[in-house]
């Protein structure tokens, strides 16, 4: 990135940002400090009547609940723009106060009818309930009928309807008639407005209401064919309007003074002389800066360029904090280790399959901008890892083993009892060779940790010497642990590999004080002065010493791959046992199909609760483990002026 | 030599160790999703403190499977 200012006269403006938003090319700097020269600009003139259009299209759209883009796009031309929505809010409002009406109106008649009917089932005229000076009227719902009600209160008089009741008595009895209805479960009812015959009320009101019903339909339908119709204009009429208001209000993030502007922004450095050429004509003045140098306190905003298939991993590198401008940017980083770490905890070639081919259908058939298509194509490179691990490494496909090893339990199941005979052979059996699974996790673990200082070295070079002599010490002190680890796991035929072969240089004198007697294992002279690489760390915090300890955790936190894969096909191959012995082996067809139903629910259990566990674990060993090393983040996204969402140049 | 109490320290440890995490995560997990509530964003965030204290039962299975290696 390079910094740009342009500057002009006032006049020249409108084109400026004509031509600038064309490019979509500047990440405009908002201009705040306020001084009495430079002020922040005005809205351009028509910014006022084309907001006012934006916010009549986006009542009308409102109206019209026009939600999903159409398939065809309309061309809009601004300066027709303004009648065109004038006249269609004309129309579209009178519809919309006529729906209100009918809405409203229908409210109200179905209240009428509601309170019309208990009083239409009783029959009597409404000005009988009304107008007595010694009687109390009580109406009101039933729960359930009062059949004695008259025995103790001779003096009332009661009318009864479905459901209803209507009584009569003087006023003195009005509290022990409530009582005595009480019990009944009554709740009163009002008595509605109006003379006469409830039944004819009632007759009326519902008439009214059917008729005001077909004419809300009416104007529904009318509104719904002004929908079809104008739904492509509404929404391109809408993006155009905002493009619009975009550019007109552009000045408010300007320094503007009496007769010139100033615009500050960012550019990518590769596209500088693209955005000179195009504004050289303009009769305006320009300045491109060098790119800022690591160590300057300023923070460019941030376009990351990687390859198509590792764009997925930036939604993941994004969701934890947009890098900064001068460090490096680990989406790489995370294409590598994410996956394989997915793989080896999955490790299966059954599951590592169907997780590949969730993959191939959402590069296929999901939209292309979608997150949900970018975390399936995450998962799904996973998914291949599972897969080759599963094939190379594990020999297992769906919880069962290719070929039974020595030594596993009687009952357990391999391809081969089905007459399956896959030539490969297993080099790891998850359950009997455990002390293998941890190794590799503390190898995989050590390579993770060990790039993440580097990286942190490679960002702290240009930035601080000091830190990044305390990324070296961290990087020792890491290895130091890491050789005694591999020496005291050396009895795994990886961890030997790596002692007696890759580490055949590293000096074999155990130190001399007895520390490894205390804790039972041997340790290496050299491990322990690596380890004391840490104190270098002292130039960076007076407690960087404490931190081994942190380190070691770090590095022993990697031991879930191996858990989490051995938990895994613990499960898988225990289900697998458990029904083929019950339901499918030597059974009938009827109990074999419950099996084979069930083997098929317990391997969807498994493979949802492995992904999920795999998936979550992956990414916490890159952002606790990892990225705490070398990564700050909180960089600004590059957003050029033009474009609505951030995209790449 | 093999140890019998070996077996049972190992039980105990994935036990207690096991019962520690869930109860870590219990608490992380309930104060995250209350944050969340009001500010989705920290959703990574919570994330991440939640799984922190997954370390311990680790650290369980590790010292299990060093017991284990004792039962003979």
């Amino acid at each position: 990135m390079s910094r740009a200012v342009i500057a002009g006269p006032r006049d020249k403006l409108p084109q400026c940002i004509e031509v600038l938003h064309e490019l979509k090319l500047i990440h405009i700097v908002d201009h705040h400090g306020e001084d009495d020269t430079f002020r922040i600009g005005k809205p351009l003139a028509p910014a006022a009547e084309l907001s006012d259009n934006l916010v009549k299209l986006r009542s009308i759209a409102s109206i019209l609940a026009i939600k999903a883009p159409p398939k065809e796009k309309e061309r809009i031309r601004i300066e027709e723009l303004r009648q065109k929505v004038l006249s269609l809010e004309l129309n579209i409002s009178e519809e919309d106060a006529a729906r209100k009406k009918a809405e409203g109106l229908l409210g109200d008649l179905e209240r009428r009818i509601d309170e019309l009917r208990p009083f239409a089932s009783i029959g009597l005229p409404l000005e009988a309930y009304r107008g007595y000076e010694s009687l109390t009227v009580i109406v009101g719902r039933v729960a359930r009928d009062i059949p004695g009600f008259e025995d103790p209160m001779p003096v009332a008089e009661v009318f009864r309807g479905p459901g209803v009741v209507a009584v009569f008595v003087p006023k003195a009895s009005s509290e022990q008639a409530l009582a005595l209805l009480g019990q009944s479960g009554l709740t009163q009812v009002d008595i509605p407005a109006g003379e006469g015959s409830p039944q004819a009320l009632l007759d009326a009101a519902v008439a009214d209401r059917d008729k005001w019903k077909a004419r809300l339909e009416e104007i529904q339908g009318r509104l719904e064919k002004m929908r079809e119709r104008y739904a492509a204009f509404v929404v391109a009429a809408e993006e155009a309007l905002e493009v619009e208001v975009d550019k007109a209000e552009a000045p408010l993030r300007f320094a503007v003074s009496d007769h010139s502007f100033v615009i500050d922004g960012w550019v990518p450095s590769s596209r500088l002389g693209e955005l000179g050429a195009n504004i050289a004509d303009l009769g305006v003045y320009s300045e491109f800066g060098d790119k800022p140098k690591a160590d300057e306190d300023v923070e460019p905003p941030v376009l990351l360029k990687n390859p198509k298939p590792v764009k997925p991993f930036e939604m993941l590198i994004h969701l934890y904090s947009t890098p900064n401008y001068h460090e490096l940017d680990p989406s790489l980083f995370m294409l590598v280790a994410f996956p394989v770490f997915f793989g080896f905890m999955i490790g299966d070639a059954g599951y590592g399959a169907v997780f590949l081919m969730f993959g191939i259908i959402a590069l296929r058939w999901l939209p292309k901008e979608s997150d949900f298509r970018r975390l399936i194509l995450i998962i799904a490179l996973g998914g291949f890892w599972a897969f080759a691990f599963g094939l190379f490494v594990y020999g297992e496909a769906f919880g069962l083993v290719f070929h039974l090893p020595p030594g596993a339990p009687p009952e357990e199941l391999s391809w081969d009892m089905f007459g399956l005979h896959f030539p490969l052979e297993a080099l790891i059996h998850k359950t009997l060779n455990i002390g293998e699974m941890f190794y590799i996790s503390i190898l995989f673990g050590a390579l993770h940790l060990g790039t993440s200082y580097a990286m942190g070295f490679v960002n702290e070079i240009g930035h601080s010497r000091k830190h990044a002599v305390a990324k070296i010490g961290w990087f020792l002190c890491l290895f130091g642990i890491f050789t005694i680890l591999t020496r005291t796991l050396s009895w795994t035929r990886v961890g030997g590999w790596v002692w007696n072969t890759a580490l055949a240089w590293f000096p074999r004198t155990l130190e001399p004080w007895g520390l490894g007697n205390l804790l039972g294992i041997g340790i290496p002279l050299v491990s322990v002065v690596l380890i004391f690489a840490a104190f270098l760390g002292l130039v960076e915090s007076p407690i960087a010493p404490l931190e081994i300890g942190g380190l070691l955790a770090n590095l022993l936190s990697y031991l879930r791959l191996a858990g989490i894969g051995i938990a895994k096909a613990t499960i898988a191959s225990t289900f697998n046992t458990l029904i083929f012995h019950s339901f499918i082996i030597e059974h009938d067809a009827l109990t074999s199909v419950a099996g084979f139903f069930l083997l098929f629910l317990a391997h969807v259990v498994i493979f949802l609760l492995g992904g999920v566990s795999a998936a979550i674990q992956g990414v916490r060993l890159n952002y606790v483990e990892s990225f705490t090393k070398f990564f700050r983040g909180n960089g600004t996204i590059f957003r050029p002026f033009g474009v609505r969402e951030p995209l790449g140049v | 030599m093999p140890d019998p109490m070996a077996a049972l320290s190992a039980a105990l440890t994935m036990a207690g160790t096991g019962i520690a995490t869930a109860w870590a995560e219990k608490v992380v997990g309930g104060a995250t999703v209350g944050a969340m509530a009001e500010k989705p964003e920290l959703f990574v965030r919570g994330l991440i403190l939640m799984v922190i204290p997954e370390t311990i039962i680790l650290f369980g299975v590790l010292i299990a499977f060093l017991l284990l290696s004792h039962v003979g």
